[in-house]
């Protein structure tokens, strides 16, 4: 049996390995434990989630109503003070193209699609959230750094798929400024 | 009798609280948790949304009755589809749902033109879906008869390399796909308009129209989103390259030798 706790070695040891067996320190047994309910939500915190089936939406009038109408798109302020962004992936652009949002604090990104499937990854993370016509996709992901982070597409969508890029610019956050309840912010609007 | 009201009123004001607790608080805490943001200030580029009927409403016109009142159009965008002025668009061979869809946001005024604002308003639905069936079957052959301004002069090759770049490959790092993507014939998308014969003049100035916000009818926003990327003289580039008529020929074909 391997000896875990590292005291003594392999010549030492008796014939019969699982009479030298020691029970592993409580700092190793701490770290297994930790790294087995923790490594699969290494994975899962990263990536969007595409809502339930409930609440469906008609990818063909997402222009006409909903939160998803086109003077509702961007970064909002919800009522606790937290940042929503709203987009729409559809062939060939993310709708805005440029989204704008406050270093450090934790932003939820709401997305539907408006005709295939798509996926929006953020560059330089393992940020991603798939998209599909029909649902809406959530995520909160959180920027430490202010910085300028492409957002490609990253599900094959068509022929124009390869240009299908978004930016996301991460300001700090004194530089975010504080937006009135029915104010949408992009880069353009900045 | 006074002991009975007295338990009417009593009954009746606890129905009030219910409806208190049950009613208005969750309306309350709804309206609250969208932002504050109310329905009311939705600002809609366009009437049309391509569900299943009217999908079928715009693509089963019938061309013969189209061809009757494509007459009244004929001033303008010519007996056979192809305008003179090359500021007005050709309508041979174009897409069915674009021409039904452009006609209705004429008549709603969600596309600003006080001229097809006149005439879209006398057309009903479904003298729209005719015209948009007689004008997709027409064909975009030449004639030497007809006045027709199409196609313009072949542009100078610079502008061409530039223009076929965006058409065939899109600039990525911009967020620019390829025109042809959606505009064909590489690509489809619902209510996009054919521009292999379309006139370069009509195609700048709707260009710039999506960059400057004069034209705010695209359905989420896609062309509004590009035509604000490209630069004034990579617009004069795509223009030419349309209007010369190289959106006809095969991609390839299209480089400068």
């Amino acid at each position: 049996m391997f000896n875990w706790t590292g005291k003594g070695n392999l010549a030492e040891s008796s014939p019969t390995p699982l009479k030298n067996f020691r029970f592993p320190s409580a700092i190793v047994l701490f770290t297994l434990v930790w790294l087995t309910v923790r490594f699969p939500f290494q994975f899962e915190a990263a990536v969007g989630h595409v809502l339930g089936t409930e609440n469906r939406l008609d990818p063909a009038s997402l222009h006409l109503r909903g939160e998803f109408v086109e003077n509702n798109l961007g970064s909002a302020r919800e009522a606790d003070g937290s940042v929503t962004v709203r987009m729409i992936a559809q062939q060939y652009v993310f709708v805005p193209q440029c989204v704008l949002i406050p270093a450090g604090v934790p932003v939820r990104f709401r997305i539907t699609s408006a005709d295939a499937a798509h996926e929006l990854t953020v560059s330089g993370t393992d940020y991603q959230i798939k998209v599909v016509p029909g649902a809406v996709s959530e995520a909160r992901f959180r920027f430490p750094h202010a910085g300028e982070y492409p957002m490609p597409c990253h599900e094959f969508c068509g022929p124009g798929h390869y240009t299908m890029r978004a930016t996301l610019v991460v300001v700090p956050r004194d530089q975010f400024r504080t937006l009135s309840p029915d104010e949408r912010v992009t880069c353009e609007s900045r | 009798m006074n002991r009975v009201s007295s338990v009417v009123v009593r009954d009746g004001a606890r129905r009030l609280c219910a409806a208190a607790v049950f009613v208005w608080l969750p309306l309350a805490l709804f309206v609250t948790s969208n932002g504050g943001w109310s329905a009311a200030q939705v600002r809609v580029p366009s009437n049309v949304a391509w569900t299943q009927a009217t999908l079928e409403a715009a693509s089963n016109g019938d061309p013969f009755r189209g061809l009757l009142l494509a007459r009244r159009c004929d001033h303008c965008h010519g007996s056979e589809g192809f305008s003179s002025d090359p500021a007005i668009p050709n309508l041979a061979s174009m897409d069915k749902l674009t021409i039904w869809k452009q006609l209705d946001d004429f008549r709603s005024d969600k596309r600003t033109s006080l001229l097809m604002r006149a005439i879209a308003s006398e057309l009903s639905s479904q003298d729209s879906a005719d015209l948009a069936a007689y004008y997709s079957m027409l064909p975009i052959s030449p004639d030497p008869e007809d006045k027709r301004a199409f196609p313009q002069d072949s542009p100078v090759a610079a502008n061409v390399a530039v223009a076929a770049r965006l058409v065939t490959l899109g600039d990525g790092l911009r967020g620019i796909p390829p025109c042809q993507a959606c505009h064909g014939p590489v690509g489809y998308v619902r209510g996009a308009p054919s521009l292999a014969t379309q006139n370069g003049a009509y195609i700048r100035s709707q260009l710039e129209g999506f960059a400057g916000g004069l034209r705010t009818n695209d359905i989420n926003m896609p062309m509004r989103s590009i035509a604000t990327r490209l630069t004034e003289e990579e617009i004069q580039a795509l223009a030419d390259y349309y209007g010369a008529g190289l959106g006809m020929l095969p991609a390839g074909a299209t480089q400068p030798k």
